[in-house]
């Protein structure tokens, strides 16, 4: 008997019992479906992070107080990382484009009867180029308000928003911890970064943070959240991170440990890949169990179903059905049975990932490695669990198979 | 005249635990081609088992089994399965159709495991069907179908692949009087275009219409040769 006749008769079997069949294979379907929509979801998710980061800006580098330990190990960052290292990077490396020096606490904003407490960020003029932002309204600051400490604001798209309601807040006096700041500006909409709104900040000088603001400065000047610099193109960033390091080390004359971190974006970029790809990992392993569940049922419904047949057993096997043929016959049915299975959770699995994809800024990331795994996995589920209903059906006597009633 | 059935000094015995059974205790038994015979005894004469050998569905414990003139007792059970499906038909009481394949996919199922072509295999299932008289049922399922009609198919299915012998176990066990003698006429006349039949029956209406009765007892043949008038002597004990 060849494969055609076989498979023609798993057919017409499977068919003949059609509520059986579904149910049995509704299990191979939730499996597949489950482990191609946990792995389509999980790397839509990277593919998201990976672009957020992208859109930080061109090329990069972000430097943090603290050293990677010192990060873990403490609440309060220490305060060593200073307008003048800035300014030092900005002026003695090389491979360096520009950089923006940024100092941010969360503060309460008042205007008219509101109140909203939201990153006010010191920054300066360079801040725009390097993060990539553009000025919807007005102007941004310039080096003019970091000379003088000015009292001017640059709204966020979603700060001017929620304050304004459409109006021009340009000429209007918003207050930051109850002192004045004309807005002279609002930037273009730029949206969240992993689950931050971007748009909800308020930009000012950085000098006037310092001075009239939060007042905090280091013994070693004007202290600094973080820096954020841009390299000349992509080929220098591994110079550039170099530089940086080499020049804040002498600076800071460290002999041991940083205590500074400088960050490259592919640096971040790996980190949000082992944690989104530590994630897929377990979601599909998840969902596999499910898969494996769903071979069970295959097993458990094959078994049933070898000692429901046992007459037709009995019968095949007198009218010249040889071992061989009977073991084939019940493996194709559970292969059969699982492969579709397979195919059909595929694209319950499609839908799902195109589903969420269309209710969540997710991207649908239709993978046919998962496909392809997912579907063959299925098939050697039902190829391994169906050997053991298959053996007991082949080596079933046909006398006593015959007379049983 | 060829020899079909040639069974020397068989034995088979069952041993269950310490208890051992001999249902066959040296049977010595030639069917020739052409025959028409009927095995009889009580139940537990060995009957069964010896139409269950014959058959090779089982081997014998001791002695020689030739059928056309191949040594079957020495087979391995994949050359026992070809055997049956070649050279043997069968016919059971309780017809054993499978309830999912048509009246004509049915007979088609031993062609299947003969590798005989698609085309060939429905003509000949055609054929099978048209000469038991079901040429109208071709495309019913056994349900759809009465009891006379179920075995008519299932005599279809044994002959279908050209038996040496057709072998049938209280074919007519199943059925009503009017039935039997329905199943007992193309039995008759299959045997008059030629075909060997051995039927195990207990009915001895049914013997009489065979034209040779072999009689079983306690495992042995006790009377291999009565006639069909010789039946009440049988059916007496």
């Amino acid at each position: 008997m060849d494969w055609l006749e076989s498979g023609n008769m798993a057919v017409k079997t499977l068919t003949s019992n059609k509520l059986r069949t579904g149910l049995t294979m509704l299990g191979m379907i939730i499996g597949n479906a489950s482990v191609i929509a946990m792995i389509g979801i999980g790397q839509g998710a990277q593919r998201l992070a990976s672009e957020q980061f992208e859109s930080l800006g061109p090329n990069v580098l972000f430097v943090t107080p603290g050293s990677q330990g010192a990060r873990q190990r403490t609440t309060f960052l220490p305060r060593n990382l200073v307008w003048d290292d800035a300014k030092a990077i900005a002026a003695q490396v090389p491979s360096v484009a520009s950089v923006a020096p940024q100092r941010q606490s969360q503060l309460s904003i008042t205007y008219g009867g509101k109140n909203r407490t939201t990153l006010v960020m010191g920054t300066a003029p360079e801040y725009l180029v390097v993060r990539d932002f553009d000025v919807a309204k007005g102007r941004f600051i310039n080096n003019v308000d970091l000379e003088r400490n000015t009292r001017v604001a640059i709204l966020g798209s979603e700060v001017a928003e929620q304050f304004f309601e459409g109006k021009d807040p340009i000429g209007s006096k918003i207050r930051i911890r109850n002192i004045s700041f004309e807005v002279v500006g609002v930037l273009q909409p730029k949206g969240s970064f992993l689950g931050n709104n971007q748009d909800d900040a308020v930009y000012i000088p950085l000098t006037t943070s310092a001075t009239s603001l939060t007042g905090r400065t280091s013994p070693f000047g004007l202290d600094l959240t973080f820096i954020s610099i841009s390299a000349i193109n992509e080929a220098s960033i591994p110079a550039a991170e170099f530089q940086i390091t080499n020049l804040l080390r002498r600076r800071h004359k460290i002999i041991n440990e940083d205590d500074f971190t400088v960050q490259t974006q592919k640096d971040i970029l790996r980190i949000v890949g082992t944690i989104t790809g530590g994630l897929t990992a377990l979601l599909a392993a998840i969902a596999a169990v499910s898969l494996l569940v769903g071979g069970i049922g295959i097993m458990n419904i094959m078994l049933v179903s070898v000692s429901e047949r046992t007459q037709e057993i009995g019968l095949r096997k007198a009218i010249g059905a040889s071992e061989q043929d009977i073991l084939m016959q019940f493996m194709i049915e559970a292969v059969m049975l699982s492969a579709a299975g397979g195919i059909v959770g595929t694209g319950v699995g499609i839908g799902g990932i195109l589903l969420v994809a269309a209710f969540s800024p997710l991207q649908a990331v239709v993978s046919p490695l998962a496909i392809t795994l997912a579907v063959t996995v299925s098939g050697t589920i039902g190829l391994v669990f169906g050997v053991f209903p298959a053996r007991q059906a082949a080596r079933l006597d046909p006398i006593v198979a015959l007379r049983s009633a | 005249m060829s020899t079909i059935v040639q069974l020397q000094s068989i034995t088979k015995v069952y041993g269950i635990g310490d208890i051992i059974v001999n249902a066959l205790s040296g049977v010595d038994l030639t069917v020739n081609a052409g025959e028409y015979c009927s095995i009889m005894g009580t139940s537990g004469s060995g009957k069964s088992t010896m139409m269950n050998i014959i058959g090779c569905l089982d081997r014998p414990t001791a002695g020689r089994y030739y059928l056309d003139g191949i040594e079957v007792d020495t087979l391995a059970d994949n050359e026992l399965a070809r055997i049956r499906n070649q050279k043997l038909g069968f016919v059971f009481q309780q017809f054993h159709l499978l309830s999912q394949l048509t009246a004509w996919e049915n007979v088609m199922l031993p062609m299947i495991y003969a590798g005989v072509p698609v085309q060939e295999r429905r003509d000949r299932a055609r054929e099978a069907l048209v000469r038991v008289g079901l040429e109208q049922r071709l495309q019913n399922k056994p349900t759809q179908l009465s009891g006379g009609q179920q075995q008519r198919v299932a005599i279809a299915r044994a002959i279908v692949n050209r038996p040496v012998v057709l072998l049938a176990d209280e074919p007519t066990g199943a059925l009503d009087s009017t039935t039997t003698e329905e199943i007992l006429d193309i039995f008759g006349e299959l045997n008059a275009s030629g075909m060997t039949v051995v039927m195990v029956t207990h009915e001895a209406d049914v013997a009489r219409r065979t034209h040779r009765i072999i009689w079983f007892k306690d495992g042995k043949v006790l009377e291999s040769n009565l006639s069909p008038k010789d039946v009440a002597l049988v059916s007496a004990g």
